[in-house]
């Protein structure tokens, strides 16, 4: 195979598979938090940005796949 | 189509000192037009200062109450965090300015490329270290890496990890604000690039809207990012200070 095409393939696969985990994670994050809120209205400020940091974090995962299909596509 | 071409650097001033590039490009533009931007708005805001604070006073003062109330008494304590809250202050201010100066369309951001997040995280990271070994001194330094709480003969194991997840944190600092700055204005041109790549302007009924939205987006999450940086950096110096074990 050429190696442009299997580094292409290479970035295609990276991003979606690295979208798995985030997705799940950020799912979790959010069904919990919904929880917490049904279960205390009051604290629906708090528990939103507190949800909205871990979001963040776990969203920041998924661009480092993303880095890493650039550098497959650019670099590679 | 390049997709990453509004992440060139062009050179507009070519400068050199000895073998050192110091080129003003439009990287170097846009992060002045940025942090110069701000600092005008803040000292308009600040000038004349009242004991009751006026309209526009009050806005500074909550900036400063947030990062004070809000990431310095949470992090790292009560007792030290007036005396650290000038960095994580300015660290705050500075991402939060080079972030929202590429929202202009046409603008270049900063932050998205490697050198600038690259640069502050370094810096961070050597300030943690300096002020771990002023305030805990060799013996406590070295026990960060090396916790007496540990049986002997797990240091084969402990010491190993300790070390590489201190090198590890900038650059999860690093990797962390650029690839959001990257990611999200890269979404926004391959939205609008899908117009002139299906030739055909209905796509623009659906493409315009959806990266209107994807803007408001930027716009928060360029928010959270100075925030998710400034709050790490206050981590770790409370890390240093205050030290766990």
């Amino acid at each position: 195979m050429d190696p442009k095409v299997a580094a292409l393939i290479a970035a295609g696969f990276c991003m979606g598979v690295g979208s798995i985990g985030p997705g799940l994670a950020i799912g979790n994050l959010v069904g919990k938090a919904l929880e917490g809120i049904s279960r205390q209205p009051e604290a629906a400020g708090q528990i939103n940005t507190a949800m909205l940091i871990g979001i963040a974090f776990a969203e920041a995962i998924s661009l480092y796949a993303l880095v890493v299909a650039f550098l497959l596509i650019f670099v590679a | 189509m390049e997709v990453l071409e509004h992440f060139y650097n062009k050179v507009i001033i070519p400068l050199k000192i000895g073998s050192f590039d110091i080129s003003i490009t439009n990287l170097t533009v846009w992060m002045f037009a940025g942090v110069g931007f701000f600092i005008i708005l803040l000292v308009l805001f600040s000038i004349k200062p009242r004991k009751v604070p006026g309209k526009r006073q009050v806005v500074v003062e909550l900036l400063i109450d947030f990062v004070r109330r809000g990431i310095c008494f949470n992090m790292i304590g009560p007792k030290d965090s007036d005396r650290w809250l000038p960095v994580v202050l300015s660290v705050f201010v500075f991402i939060l300015a080079n972030n929202m100066i590429g929202l202009i369309p046409g603008a270049y951001t900063p932050t998205s490329n490697p050198v600038v997040p690259l640069t502050l995280a370094i810096i961070i990271f050597i300030t943690v270290q300096i002020t771990n070994l002023a305030k805990n001194k060799v013996k406590g330094y070295v026990q960060t890496f090396a916790p007496p709480s540990v049986p002997k003969w797990m240091y084969v194991i402990v010491v190993p990890v300790e070390l590489i997840s201190t090198i590890a944190k900038p650059f999860s600092l690093f990797i962390r604000l650029m690839a959001n700055m990257l990611a999200g204005h890269t979404i926004i041109y391959v939205i609008l690039g899908l117009i002139t790549y299906f030739r055909s302007y209905f796509i623009a009924i659906a493409a315009v809207p959806f990266a209107v939205v994807m803007m408001l987006l930027e716009i928060f999450v360029s928010a959270i990012q100075a925030y998710i940086f400034a709050m790490l950096t206050a981590l770790y110096i409370g890390d240093a200070v205050h030290p766990k074990h």
